[in-house]
């Protein structure tokens, strides 16, 4: 048994988006709807696609290998937060830990939609805690163009694809990263605010002839508007409570990036500063489980919070599910990958466990200033070998 | 810290204070099963072992089956629902893509207060909730009560073409209770594993992220289970011994003590066989596919609950416990009894299997 720390903390931050940038406009086309209506309404302006056959995992692996990376360790325990896993069986997880080169570490997939990274880090934290684990790799990955209806204006515009991961790491509970509370919630009450009715037990995918209501992403978004609004702020006064924070002391604010005027409303009635609230849903929309993280990873590019700031994260989701974690800003070099292709090895199944090669043909990189400088394009360009 | 000053019970030491079980009343039986995959009925028994399989209700799915077991975990544990404080739920087989099924079986007891989320390692499942649930417990004493289950209706996910996997699994459900338990009891160091090499061995192929679900999946069959049996032989034969091993270094547990043996439940032949490479004494190992077939995550808690059922686990009694499953996913631990029993032991005694069988 390991010794028991007393804190996890964020050691290393990585990101995933897929060069493919989708404006509003490339949207509103058959949608009844324009950029102008979207931006006010949300606070999109962009969003990444994947192309058709990239999976969660793929995305899941170029994130891990970031934030492996960016920490200069390995994990010994993997979590992947998703609401799309690459197939209902077996998790993607354990593929996702195989490719990173984590040979056989415990690997399993957490499904709380889009607090999914939060649970994922809330867990993580325990296993460190506990002596369980040194270095749990959290994924927060999703591929929403899969489940969404094209059609459906509510949330056709909304969502994006992309993952973002973070490695902890057992520590002081005043180190940078540190995270300092947790707080969680669910109601399963709400469960048919946010949902896909067909592709489970209930009405499996394989009966065909479903209608778009049945078999795409749905959701209520009136009155999820209402409940993601009153969970976020009290689950968020909850764990400051518990960490014994005041809210105009909170250096760093980053929720769930699912609405802009969600976000706005929560920091308004919490008390938070304007100028210590972050996020980018303009330039990715609402990506999930992977929304926090990527979030992070943006602001930490940008260099505005000094580490060791009183950090604040907080998520709302389908379920339903919220939850919220008071941290110590982190101390970390965010790094980015591009979808990694799944290995050939996949359709060799006589490959030896550990025979084939694991390194990349592209490395993480660094980028220089914000990804929303960037908009998606000469990713390449910027790449520094690590 | 108030929890260790009113009462007896280690905040490190956590165990299983309830337990309950639920199959649906419909059966398929090994001739319903020989027809449908067009071979015959001693191929069947020969080859699975499985006489029986229950078939959910077309308006059940998996949360109906995991909520009837949480109930009977909740009045074994004599505690309500809305002392519960987290629900994790182990499937292959959720209700939908979105959201969680743990949300559904959240609503469907009533257990308002609880953290509800999935966790996926197939037929690991349950061990690795069991897992997060023990440290969710120990490194949050404002947290008491913690429920674990694994649910599947694998009836809608199988291929009657398949003959390897349409003749194995089944629906059902099963669910323990974890508390905080005295120093002598609960769960010993639980090991987990994975090896993402071999993630196609066993699954469903389409319907996430990679292949979501079309016309074209449909007519792939990609929504059922496929299985490489003879890699899964290989893979449980060699892992069954190294588990019950890992278990009992880990605990320091000695093999004459271990009361029970309570495995995930691939088929009861393939069981039997991997488990005589341990060399522990055949009887300690708990059988339940006869009567069940292979439950997925349901199966590990479903054998511990017939044990509970059998009388054969008094409070003190040391249990050992092995998973495995597609992903590929693997763990083992031990557990030492808290005593917990379950209310209507009828559909678990042995002599219920056995009448079955004499229907014919």
């Amino acid at each position: 048994m390991r010794g028991m720390a007393l804190a996890a903390a964020i050691c290393g931050v990585g990101a995933c988006l897929p060069p493919n940038v989708v404006s509003n406009d490339d949207l509103v086309g058959e949608l009844e709807t324009s950029d102008a209506w979207i931006r006010t309404r949300t606070g999109i302006e962009r969003r990444r696609r994947v192309q058709p056959g990239v999976s969660t995992g793929d995305l899941a692996v170029a994130a891990g290998r970031a934030a492996l990376v960016s920490a200069g360790q390995s994990a010994d325990f993997v979590l992947l937060a998703t609401t799309t896993p690459d197939r209902p069986c077996p998790g993607t997880a354990p593929e996702v830990a195989h490719r990173l080169g984590l040979g056989d570490v415990p690997a399993l997939d957490v499904s709380a939609v889009c607090s999914g990274f939060i649970y994922g880090l809330a867990i993580a934290s325990s296993l460190v805690k506990a002596g369980v684990c040194a270095r749990p790799l959290v994924i927060g990955a999703e591929v929403y163009s899969s489940i969404i209806d094209p059609l459906d204006r509510d949330t056709a515009v909304i969502f994006g694809d992309g993952a973002g991961a973070a490695l902890l790491r057992g520590a002081s509970s005043e180190e940078p990263g540190a995270i300092r509370a947790v707080d969680l919630g669910s109601d399963g009450s709400g469960s048919d605010l946010i949902a896909i009715a067909a592709g489970g037990s209930r009405l499996p995918a394989r009966n065909g002839a479903l209608s778009r209501d049945l078999l795409y992403f749905r959701m209520q978004g009136r009155e999820v508007y209402r409940q993601a609004v009153q969970h976020m702020t009290a689950s968020s006064q909850a764990v400051l409570e518990r960490a014994n924070w005041q809210p105009r002391l909170i250096g760093a604010f980053i929720g769930h990036q699912a609405n802009q005027r969600i976000l706005n409303a929560v920091g308004d009635r919490l008390g938070i500063k304007a100028e210590c609230r972050f996020g980018n849903i303009a330039e990715v929309g609402n990506t999930a489980a992977a929304s926090i993280p990527l979030a992070m990873a943006d602001t930490l590019t940008r260099g505005v919070v000094r580490p060791g700031k009183r950090t604040l994260l907080t998520a709302f989701g389908g379920g339903l599910t919220w939850g919220s974690i008071a941290l110590n800003w982190p101390d970390v070099l965010p790094l980015y990958m591009p979808p990694q292709a799944p290995p050939a090895c996949q359709d060799t199944p006589g490959s030896l466990p550990g025979s084939e090669s694991h390194g990349p043909a592209v490395q993480p990189w660094l980028l220089p200033t914000s990804i929303t400088a960037l908009n998606g394009t000469a990713h390449e360009a910027e790449h520094v070998p690590s | 810290m108030h929890l260790t000053e009113t009462t007896p019970h280690s905040p490190k030491h956590i165990g299983v204070t309830g337990i309950g079980a639920y199959v649906p009343p419909q059966l398929r039986t090994y001739q319903d099963t020989a027809a449908a995959v067009g071979m015959t009925e001693q191929w069947v028994l020969e080859r699975t072992g499985i006489r029986q399989r229950h078939i959910a209700k077309s308006e059940q799915a998996t949360s109906d089956l995991a909520a009837e077991a949480v109930r009977a975990a909740l009045s074994s544990a004599g505690i309500g629902a809305d002392q519960l404080d987290l629900i994790i739920v182990g499937t292959t087989t959720p209700d939908e893509i979105c959201p969680s099924t743990a949300c559904r079986v959240q609503a469907l007891v009533g257990a308002q207060r609880a953290v509800a989320l999935d966790v996926a390692a197939a037929c690991s499942s349950w061990l690795f909730g069991i897992q997060v649930a023990k440290q969710w417990l120990t490194t949050n004493t404002d947290i008491e009560h913690a429920v674990v289950v694994g649910s599947e209706v694998y009836s809608r996910f199988l291929d009657f073409s398949d003959r390897a996997t349409a003749a194995l699994f089944g629906d059902g459900a099963a669910a323990t209770v974890l508390s905080r338990v005295p120093q002598t009891e609960g769960f010993g160091p639980i090991t987990l594993g994975s090896d993402g090499t071999q993630a196609e061995h066993a699954w469903i192929p389409g319907g996430g992220s990679r292949r979501p679900a079309s016309a074209i999946t449909v007519r792939d069959r990609a929504h059922a289970v496929h299985m490489d049996g003879r890699a899964a032989r290989v893979f449980v034969h060699d892992v069954f011994p190294q588990m019950i091993d890992q278990a009992l270094s880990a605990s320091g547990v000695k093999p004459e003590d271990v009361k029970v043996v309570v495995s995930h439940q691939p088929n009861p032949v393939l069981l039997r066989k991997a488990y005589a490479r341990t060399g522990l004494p055949e009887d300690r190992l708990i059988v339940i596919g006869e009567r069940v077939g292979n439950l997925g995550a349901g199966s590990l808690p479903y054998a511990l609950a017939q044990a509970s059922a059998e009388g054969r686990l008094q409070t003190g009694d040391a249990v050992l416990l092995v998973a495995f499953g597609a992903g590929l996913t693997w763990g083992s631990t031990t557990l030492i009894w808290s005593g917990a029993t379950i209310g209507d032991p009828s559909p678990f005694i042995p002599s219920a299997s056995s009448a079955v069988s004499s229907r014919r």
